[in-house]
């Protein structure tokens, strides 16, 4: 077997277990854990937001809270104000967040390194002190909550968040749409600029790269999945508030994204399924799950800065018997891409 | 009014002249590490938690005072040397392993001191008359200490030869290494120094502030703004920046919605990161 | 392919100017280049070599001054604006995209030169492109090599890939910064082979630091010394200037070449 077909293998179990998660997890623990694999589908696009950045183009994002931040507002307000409904509302979030992410990104992109990751973060706590002083519109700090839309009319019938399964699936259905398209264009010519300015930012604009561009569209698409999961969390507890705006978010998408892998396409799911599972499980029996959400990061970054999806391509690698450095298959989801190097660039700094 | 308004302005005085000494501690560390520290905020908290914790089991404020430096100072030597030298490799990955040194810090305060915010009592009891209010005197106390800190501070880097040292690792490290400064050992004494900063910081506040696990999140970003506005690597700067900053959010806390003066502040942070040429396409020239 | 008569100008830099701080890294340079010649251009360290060529490919601005190549000024463009005017250059640190394999690597610069941008569809699935990146792989001679990781290529081989790289916008003018510097003999050799064969069809320019490299290829020399042009000549005429000597070489005893 290639490492290519066992990889396909996998994708397809995968596949099949998110399908089966509402029939299946009630018969062996709580239905809580439907929420839960829900939340965490929901999660990684918001670390998916941060792969796209950091394993693509090669910038450390602190600030993507302020893109779910917008989206989780831009599906609460539209329906709380102008009736929109699910799909509207999550077009909104959606659009809302590009927008911000396009205003942002406009000025962002100019820097690199530590001074784009200070200044994302720098906008998103900009944007988080002044939705905390807009209480009338925001809720500042306690939120606002709204009636949870019907995901589908038609005739008699209804298909209404307020059933589990449905709300499963249909997060399952917009998260595995984002996935579907970010898999597209990260193959895509435009998927191999990103990847050119990821590796050399130099050689990239000598091969005829426009650089800046190439990290604006990335910054947009990313605020775009920030902002589906926002607006998708928004939905899931028919609730947005301020709090998620604060960098603490950013910095646990990033540790999501790190952990799962950056530069792979499912890696920030892995990342925030396993540390997602991790709290819940461990915050049964000890307060303090982040300090050890804490110390795996510091040990990620040690000692497998390449993340579960880094570990997987080295067990396929061992499994097939072929060096990973030279494997240059054509690569199913899940494990496309060589492993970024983000320190590469910053070393040619002056 | 103007009494407040003065008021408030000397308030800001006494924090800016010690944020001034922490974000002096995130600057050294910035400038020659070439890391973020997410986790400076947090050594500031950890300075309030000792100081309070030895001021309570040693029954003085100022043995504790004295104590919490050194402390921080070993701290900082045994974590660059567990967590930032292995990872410094990967430079732009230390603002990861930071924040999640933050989290282990916090959490582990939390879960050993509690989550339960406390104050404590001020070291020097009484108050003199300033501007018509009662002022504490320690805090009075507090903005002189930290003052003649940042003082010491200067007189370390110019006057002695490890000062010197750290000058000139900063300034170029390979001129550094080639006439034989122990570079390595430069960098992990730096940490060290620039924890200890913040940790003092914290022992300085703690009767002034509330002392619990959280304290770092809000000092954090006020930091980086005071390093930011003051200009990378302009150690001065920072020292001003700090203390102009936290005056002008005091004076406009008095007349305004505080949150509007941190929104400026950090609105001003992003000019300042934008106009300053090296930030911007830096290793497009060599 | 390109019409060029007997004395036309590759590349054409006049009163070319740059400061930095109080230095004068570039001060007030003008030439002509004539095409169809392997030009060379040397000087001691710190003469404003590849000051001259970041210039040239817009990474730095200048001062003052104009460069016009092949007749097309592109002066103040972006260097990626630059590239699509069909100037390529290398750098002295060889400078690939490390993560990617050779494939890929000439992949990316092909796509970028044929405007290809869409996102969705998959970059592997022209057909055009593929069958060009072979070519130009095969051109460098590294089509065994196709698949392997750029990170894990000999120094040398970087080089011709850096070379493949810098020929997928077919350029009109190449200007090569140090390409043999930091090979061993064979290297060398193989390099300046490749750089003699491409020298056929492109403009080069090139900065070289291994005089015997220089004048083994060059057609025309210029020196240059402290930011300005100090002689400029065939290999013969250069290497028997008294002032390049002097200037270039340190004082004339010293002189071994």
């Amino acid at each position: 077997m290639t490492a290519a077909s066992i990889s396909r293998a996998a994708f397809v179990v995968f596949a099949a277990a998110l399908l089966a998660v509402p029939t299946v997890i009630p018969m062996l623990a709580s239905p809580f854990w439907i929420d839960i694999a829900a939340e965490i589908l929901i999660w990684s696009l918001l670390a998916a937001s941060v792969n796209l950045l950091l394993g693509y183009v090669g910038l450390l994002s602190f600030g993507q809270a302020l893109y779910f931040g917008v989206g989780m507002y831009g599906a609460a307000l539209s329906v709380i104000h102008w009736g929109a409904g699910f799909w509207g509302g999550l077009a909104l979030g959606i659009l809302g967040a590009m927008l911000m992410a396009a205003i942002a990104g406009s000025v962002a992109v100019r820097l690199t390194w530590h001074y784009f990751a200070i200044i994302t973060v720098v906008f998103s706590l900009i944007l988080y002190f002044a939705a905390l002083s807009a209480k009338p519109l925001t809720g500042g700090d306690d939120g606002i909550s709204f009636g949870a839309p019907d995901v589908l009319a038609f005739g008699d019938v209804r298909l209404s968040l307020a059933n589990q399964a449905v709300q499963y699936y249909t997060i399952l259905l917009v998260v595995a749409a984002c996935y579907a398209l970010f898999g597209l264009v990260v193959r895509s010519p435009l998927g191999v600029r990103f990847m050119a300015v990821r590796e050399n930012d130099r050689r990239a604009a000598l091969v005829g790269i426009n650089v800046y561009l190439t990290r604006y569209l990335a910054f947009v698409l990313a605020g775009g999945l920030a902002g589906a999961s926002g607006a998708l969390f928004a939905f899931f507890g028919r609730y947005a508030s301020a709090t998620y705006m604060f960098y603490h978010v950013s910095g646990e998408a990033v540790v999501w994204a790190i952990v799962g892998g950056t530069g792979a396409l499912l890696g920030p799911l892995f990342g925030a399924g396993l540390l997602i599972i991790l709290r819940e499980v461990i915050s049964t029996v000890w307060e303090h799950y982040l300090f050890v959400v804490g110390a795996l990061t510091i040990l990620v970054v040690m000692f497998a800065p390449r993340g579960l999806a880094g570990a997987w391509r080295d067990l396929l690698a061992a499994m097939t018997r072929r060096p990973p450095a030279v494997a240059a298959a054509p690569s199913p989801p899940g494990t496309d891409a060589a492993p970024s190097t983000p320190s590469a660039n910053a070393t040619q700094g002056d | 009014m103007t009494a407040l308004v003065l008021a408030l302005a000397v308030n800001g005085l006494v924090w800016g002249l010690i944020i001034a000494l922490i974000a002096l501690g995130l600057s050294i560390i910035f400038g020659l590490l070439d890391i973020i520290n997410v986790a400076h905020g947090d050594f500031f908290m950890l300075g309030t938690v000792f100081v309070l914790v030895l001021t309570m089991s040693t029954g003085s404020y100022w043995l504790a005072l004295a104590l919490v430096p050194i402390i921080g100072f070993a701290v900082g030597l045994v974590l660059e040397r567990v967590i930032i030298r292995p990872t410094i490799r990967q430079a732009s990955l230390t603002i990861v392993t930071t924040f999640g040194l933050s989290m282990m810090l916090q959490e582990g305060v939390r879960a050993t001191y509690g989550a339960q915010p406390r104050r404590m009592a001020p070291p020097i009891e009484g108050t003199i008359p300033l501007f018509g209010i009662d002022y504490d005197v320690y805090r009075i106390f507090a903005a002189a200490f930290a003052a003649l800190c940042l003082i010491a501070f200067f007189a370390f880097l110019t006057r002695t030869k490890l000062g010197t040292w750290i000058r000139a690792v900063r300034h170029d490290p390979e001129t550094a290494t080639a006439l034989g400064v122990p570079v390595v050992r430069i960098c992990a004494i730096t940490f060290g120094l620039g924890t200890a900063m913040a940790l003092l910081g914290g022992a300085i506040a703690a009767p002034i502030t509330t002392v619990e696990f959280r304290t770092g999140v809000d000092i954090l970003p006020f930091c980086f703004m005071a390093v930011i506005i003051g200009g990378l690597g302009n150690l001065q700067g920072t020292v001003a920046a700090a203390v102009l900053l936290a005056v002008l959010e005091g004076v406009v806390t008095s007349v305004t919605d505080p949150t509007i003066a941190r929104i400026a502040s950090l609105g001003l942070m992003s000019v300042a990161l934008l106009v300053r040429p090296h930030g911007l396409f830096s290793g497009a020239t060599r | 392919m390109r019409d060029v008569s007997e004395n036309a100008i590759a590349l054409s830099v006049n009163g070319l100017t740059r400061r930095f701080g109080g230095l004068v890294a570039v001060d007030n340079v003008s030439f002509d280049l004539p095409a169809r010649r392997l030009n060379a251009i040397i000087g001691p360290n710190g003469a404003g070599k590849t000051t001259l060529f970041n210039l040239i490919t817009g990474e730095i601005h200048p001062n003052a001054g104009r460069v016009v190549v092949h007749g097309q000024d592109i002066t103040g463009l972006k260097p990626h604006q630059i590239v699509r005017n069909r100037v390529s250059r290398t750098l002295q640190i060889k400078s690939v995209f490390s993560g990617l394999s050779v494939g890929e690597n000439v992949r990316t610069a092909v796509m970028v030169h044929e405007g290809l941008v869409s996102p969705f569809r998959s970059a592997t699935s022209y057909s055009a492109v593929n069958n060009r990146v072979a070519a130009l792989v095969d051109q460098v001679g590294l089509t065994p090599h196709m698949h392997t990781l750029a990170s894990a290529l000999s120094y040398g081989d970087v080089a011709l890939l850096e070379i493949a790289l810098a020929l997928a916008n077919e350029p009109q003018l190449l200007l090569l910064d140090e390409p043999v510097c930091g090979m061993g003999p064979q290297e060398t050799e193989q390099t300046v082979r490749k750089i003699r064969e491409i020298a056929k069809t492109v403009d080069v320019v090139l900065i070289e630091h291994d005089m015997e490299v220089v004048f083994a290829i060059a057609d025309e020399i210029i020196v240059m010394a402290q930011g300005a042009i100090l002689a400029r000549g065939t290999p013969a005429e250069i290497s028997s200037s008294p002032a390049v000597q002097e200037a270039y070489l340190g004082a004339p005893e010293e002189a071994d070449l």
